[in-house]
């Protein structure tokens, strides 16, 4: 394209007219001379070295079928073989009526007839055919992406829905394509090898589509796009698909991964068949072990929900849709089971999906830290119930309120906690804090030097879910906590699997080690209960005695406590 | 150069072209191939000059001969020469 634009405007395009007969060249010659400029041989062999040296400068070339040394279909069929010809465009000069097909056929943009009795068909031919070549250079270039050859994005967008409008329905799958770990090629070899590879891939993928029908394109840097016909059985074919390209890389140790949305009849949109492909390609992600994926409409509904609730916390916080439950913990350590404290848990009552438990929309939060405005949440509601039930009974209860991960390396935690405290005058020992094992091992200094700036300030500290993380065991020696919480999950087989008790009776060994007290969640029964007593554990929780309550059935609880002793 | 100037230039170049005399040859050495391609060229050249009395012959020539038709050619081509000369006698 780059002739094109270099020329000046205005200027005459070039013409070259090829015919043996002096009479005839001249006579054409004469109809185009004002429009353009004209150069004239009389034979097929001069005609194509010129044609190779002007083919920069050349716009069209009119050529007789019956010339000398290298006859007009010939010479054509060289033109538009050779890839640096292919793009002049060619009008066949003829008197014959049988010519006309055979020419068009070998890639002619038009013919002429002799005599020329009509010269301005002649000039209208010309022009058009010199307009048509110049739009399809300029169409070429710019819907392709110059590295792959492939379409880009917009023209493949283009393409696919005209292939959709045209194909009645035929099937078409959305796949995606992605290079694994392309930064690290673009910085550990350089640009042009990664180029290279791009290239290599884009031949690749060509040749498929050519193979299987479709459309292909190069959608950003290391990603591609394909357009093919539907895949029945994708466990079979979309491997095929991924060795097809991959045996371009044979030599190198670059792999791709597909991300693919299946034509099933689903009436979306083209583009968003693409994202959805797209979106399972990136899941895909680091998973090495996956080399491809199809879109699955079950975990796009979920991960819509779970946008959906991400969205609506803010307003949620605000008209309390949040409710915090308590739940209270009992110490076995006497023939009757006494409570001693509770666990504040959040539901969630929202407008439209009713009542949600926080294993739905906790880890959602703490993906993107609004669990700290949660936390604070629930933090405020257990403070002001503290100060409520010591306002009616006359004495504290306790509630442990948990602490995210995101909150245990917050510096300003102290700070806000204590705020807390004294805004709803209650004292620091009543608001117990649990932090889960996990928390710890991510960064265990950091949260043992938070955990002992909270225990320096009066606050109790709870390893929560323990035996569920990876506590090292020197660590554990030198972890300042007040309490043990056993994860839930052991204590769910405690009756059937001997591992599971025992695993239990090791923890509870640990937590005498430690000299603090263990918390067992998640007892549903007799058995149970009778089991982690005979371990030893102090303290239960759980649907055996009972499940989390809204405040103002704790309320009657402790009432109907207090009266019977 | 006006349209007339350049078009009695053109039929001057005709005039004085050989082809009618080689096509004469070929047909007496019976070389219909070659007498094909001379006939063809003669008939465009007359056509896009406009000669009609010397196309209507030389065109029935060239399709007698694009099927190798073996008959007597010495009639049209007789008729060609006569219409010929009398261009060059004008």
């Amino acid at each position: 394209m780059q002739e094109l634009l270099n020329r000046p405007k205005g200027l005459h395009r070039t013409v070259l007219i090829v015919d043996d007969e002096l009479i005839e060249r001249e006579m054409l010659g004469a109809i185009l001379c004002d429009y353009y400029e004209i150069i004239y041989t009389d034979n097929g062999e001069s005609a194509l070295e010129i044609i190779k040296r002007e083919k920069l400068t050349l716009s069209l070339v009119l050529l007789d079928l019956h010339i000398p040394k290298l006859d007009g279909f010939s010479l054509l069929k060289i033109i538009r073989s050779d890839s640096e010809l292919w793009r002049i465009p060619v009008i066949m000069l003829t008197a014959e009526k049988e010519a006309e097909v055979e020419s068009l056929q070998l890639g002619a943009a038009d013919f002429i007839t002799k005599p020329y009795d009509a010269p301005d068909v002649i000039r209208a031919r010309v022009n058009h055919s010199i307009e048509l070549a110049e739009d399809r250079i300029i169409i070429l270039d710019t819907e392709r992406d110059a590295l792959t050859g492939l379409f880009n994005k917009e023209f493949f967008f283009e393409y696919a829905r005209r292939m959709e409008n045209q194909n009645n329905n035929m099937p078409m799958d959305a796949i995606v394509i992605d290079v694994n770990r392309f930064h690290i090629i673009n910085e550990l070899y350089g640009k042009d090898y990664a180029d290279l590879i791009l290239k290599r891939i884009g031949n690749s993928i060509h040749d498929l589509v050519t193979q299987v029908g479709g459309l292909a394109c190069r959608s950003n840097s290391n990603c591609f796009g394909i357009y093919v016909p539907h895949i029945e059985n994708y466990k079979v074919q979309l491997p095929m698909y991924i060795s097809m390209i991959e045996k371009g890389l044979e030599d190198t140790r670059i792999t791709i991964r597909m991300g693919v949305y299946l034509d099933e009849g689903q009436k979306i949109d083209l583009e968003q068949r693409f994202e959805r492909a797209a979106l399972v390609c990136r899941k895909i992600g680091s998973n090495y072990s996956t080399c491809y994926d199809v879109y699955n409409t079950a975990l796009h509904t979920k991960e819509l929900h779970s946008e959906r609730l991400i969205n609506d916390m803010d307003s949620a916080l605000i008209e309390k849709q949040f409710k915090v439950f308590y739940q209270p913990k009992y110490s076995i350590k006497d023939n009757k089971p006494v409570f001693t404290s509770f666990e504040a848990l959040v539901r969630w009552y929202h407008p439209e999906y009713g009542l949600i438990t926080p294993d739905e929309f906790i880890v959602l939060f703490e993906d993107n830290g609004l669990i700290r405005q949660l936390d604070r949440y629930v933090w405020n509601e257990a403070a002001a119930q503290i100060r409520k039930w010591r306002d009616e009974f006359g004495f504290s209860i306790p509630v442990s309120v948990n602490v995210s991960r995101v909150d245990a390396f917050n510096p300003k935690l102290v700070e806000t906690l204590k705020n807390i405290i004294e805004n709803n005058g209650i004292n620091n020992e009543d608001l117990l804090l649990e932090i889960t094992e996990s928390a710890y091992a991510d960064n265990s200094q950091q949260i043992i030097n938070t955990v002992v700036v909270l225990r320096d300030n009066g606050f109790k500290i709870e390893m929560d879910d323990f035996g569920s993380g990876y506590s090292s065991l020197n660590m554990l020696c030198s972890l300042p906590i007040d309490a043990l919480k056993l994860d839930m999950k052991f204590v769910k087989n405690i009756c059937n699997n001997q591992k599971d008790y025992r695993l239990v009776g090791i923890m509870t060994e640990i937590a005498r080690l430690l000299e603090v007290p263990v918390i067992v969640e998640g007892v549903e029964t007799e058995q149970q209960l009778k089991l982690l007593k005979e371990i030893g554990c102090d303290i239960i929780q759980g649907y055996y005695f009972s499940k989390p309550l809204p405040a103002e059935d704790i309320t009657e609880l402790i009432r109907k406590t207090v009266q019977g002793e | 150069m006006n349209k007339e100037d350049f078009y009695l230039r053109l039929v001057n170049i005709a005039i004085n072209d050989t082809k009618l005399t080689e096509l004469e040859q070929q047909l007496s050495n019976n070389d219909l191939d070659s007498a094909f391609e001379t006939a063809h060229a003669l008939k465009g050249v007359y056509s896009n000059l406009s000669l009609t009395p010397l196309t209507i012959p030389i065109s029935e020539m060239v399709n007698l001969l694009r099927n190798k038709t073996d008959t007597d050619y010495s009639k049209l081509l007789n008729e060609e020469k006569t219409q010929f000369q009398f261009l060059c006698n004008l």
